[in-house]
């Protein structure tokens, strides 16, 4: 889960590292990520989210696909 | 499920990183949450089946505590006068969603290395146009975390 300055290199990481190219997440998308998974990681009542809540999390986020979702490989 | 006890356990924990910026060590874990030191391994354990911490071998040290890590790493987070390091670029946004606190995030890109210096307020993150990718299918995030 890494940082990059821009598409063409992510591209260029991907090709390097022979590995696939997965969806692109804006720093806005990334925002709301760690705030449904941290915002309550301090308090007594912090868990992780289900599959289920981790695919509304997802959505509402707009990250769709396969690559999403957690009860299925997609490869 | 949790005992009240491992909740303890676990809130001592993040609440070590939160404050210092370290991974604990067992008995500052048991101080915090007012249990016996010789307990703390079998509570890691549990904590670990849980998803709530990733250990070192020696089944004591804190490798991760999301987003906390327990290890220096390329993410670095400062607020409140606090150093903080987190285990990939999603923790980095979310320690300061954790702490809800104002930070300054520097990281990098890893192709280029070019630095990354991101300011993020209560509200969120500044605008910017760099992008977040992450190589595992969420399926497999779990599977090797330190490598996800």
């Amino acid at each position: 889960m890494l940082f990059f300055r821009s598409e063409e290199n992510v591209r260029a990481w991907c090709r390097a590292e022979a590995t696939p190219l997965r969806p692109l997440v804006r720093i806005d998308q990334l925002w709301g990520l760690a705030h449904a998974w941290y915002s309550t990681r301090l308090q007594p009542i912090a868990r992780r989210p289900s599959p289920a809540e981790m695919r509304t999390i997802f959505a509402g986020l707009g990250l769709t696909g396969p690559f999403w979702d957690p009860e299925h490989d997609p490869d | 499920m949790l005992s009240d006890a491992d909740v303890a356990v676990k809130l001592a924990v993040y609440r070590h990183f939160a404050g210092t910026g370290r991974r604990p060590t067992p008995d500052e874990v048991a101080a915090g949450a007012g249990v016996r030191t010789a307990g703390i391994a079998e509570t890691y354990r549990r904590l670990r089946e849980q998803k709530v911490l990733v250990l070192e071998d020696d089944g004591c040290s804190i490798r991760m505590a999301p987003p906390f890590s327990g290890v220096p790493t390329q993410h670095e987070v400062i607020a409140n006068g606090v150093t903080y390091h987190a285990n990939c670029a999603w923790d980095a946004l979310g320690i300061p969603a954790a702490l809800h606190s104002s930070a300054t995030v520097r990281s990098r890109c890893e192709q280029s290395m070019e630095p990354l210096r991101l300011e993020v307020g209560p509200d969120g993150p500044e605008r910017s146009d760099w992008l977040f990718h992450c190589a595992v299918p969420a399926f497999r995030w779990w599977a090797d975390i330190v490598f996800t």
